[in-house]
């Protein structure tokens, strides 16, 4: 970075944190702000999808009923069973519509025009690990007992009896605190660097072909457009890849509340 | 009442307790780097011997580890 702001003598500034901090889109209307208007649109998107691929089903699948099948094969298969085998049926709910919800949150930030994660701002992955987290608390209660629970979670079996003064406090720790805050954490840091980073090679592309073309910044320019691109591809695969693992997460602490690890 | 009994356990549990161990080392490995390295920074500021810091990240490691074998590696 250092080498780059040399270079361009009058002052490169590469892109921060200003590109998160995005003002009301109405004045006056201050929690009114961009993320908020695409997380409003994603909700949107899902259930309009939701209700076209699946509000009038026909037995042999058709079109968008057939792209979402998919979809719900996949969080089904990979996601649901894995984790909570003959109880995933009842969960596909919850699952589906948290994978499609973080996914197409995801997707926003490669959208033209859009072009803005929503897991990018904190407060939104918190929202969902947080009722993932209380969802949790409550079924491990309601199904081991609200002693059981804790005492299923911090002493399990099979461990020689002194060994638990200091493992106990490890899965107390782990489960109530670590569990859930990097749930939230995984997906809102690669959002947020995945944006840094494209908006990086964009801005030093832009300021070497348009701002400042020299004939010694050019290629520099066109290695940033094509890393720019590059890097699009890859966030595609990550923003997959995380909506993919929230959801996986989600199910995995489920399925350990209802049933306890043994 | 909580616990699974021996005849509920069935084939596929194998497989999830392979994704939950998977899973769950991360989580278990931080909570035991902050839990003892903790412990050995507040050793390390009483005393002043520097050295409890990274002994007590050591000792978390190691005791987060051995949760992980010990609870899926068998």
């Amino acid at each position: 970075m250092k080498a780059l702001t040399v270079l361009a003598a009058d002052e490169f500034k590469a892109p921060g944190l200003e590109l998160f901090e995005l003002p009301p889109i109405i004045s006056g209307v201050t929690w009114f702000t961009k993320p908020v208007l695409l997380a409003l649109l994603s909700s949107l998107v899902v259930v309009l999808f939701c209700w076209s691929a699946f509000g009038n089903p026909k037995l042999v699948p058709r079109g968008i009923q057939n792209v979402g099948e998919y979809g719900y094969m996949f969080v089904r298969d990979q996601v649901a069973r894995p984790f909570l085998g003959k109880d995933a049926d009842r969960w596909m709910g919850l699952l589906l519509s948290l994978f499609f919800m973080v996914w197409v949150w995801n997707l926003m930030g490669v959208i033209p025009f859009l072009q803005f994660p929503v897991a990018s701002h904190i407060a939104f992955p918190i929202v969902l690990a947080g009722t993932v987290y209380l969802i949790k608390i409550y079924l491990g209660m309601k199904h081991q007992g609200p002693i059981g629970y804790f005492k299923n979670m911090m002493f399990p079996p099979g461990l020689p009896k002194g060994i638990y003064v200091l493992l106990a406090p490890i899965e107390l720790l782990s489960n109530m605190i670590v569990a859930p805050f990097t749930h939230a954490v995984r997906l809102f840091a690669n959002m947020f660097a995945g944006h840094i980073i494209l908006a990086f090679f964009s801005a030093v592309g832009f300021w070497f072909l348009f701002e400042k073309l020299t004939p010694l910044g050019a290629p520099v320019g066109i290695v940033s457009v094509v890393m720019a691109i590059a890097m699009t591809g890859l966030e595609l695969f990550i923003q997959f890849l995380q909506a993919f693992l929230f959801a996986l997460l989600a199910a995995m602490y489920i399925g350990n509340s209802l049933h306890a690890e043994h | 009442m909580p616990a699974m009994s021996e005849q509920e356990r069935r084939p596929e549990d194998d497989g999830r307790d392979f994704a939950n161990a998977a899973w769950s080392i991360p989580s278990y490995i931080l909570s035991g780097i902050i839990l003892y390295g903790g412990g050995g920074w507040l050793l390390s500021r009483w005393t002043g011997v520097a050295v409890f810091t990274p002994i007590g990240v050591i000792v978390g490691v190691v005791l987060a580890i051995y949760l992980v074998y010990r609870k899926y590696g068998r």
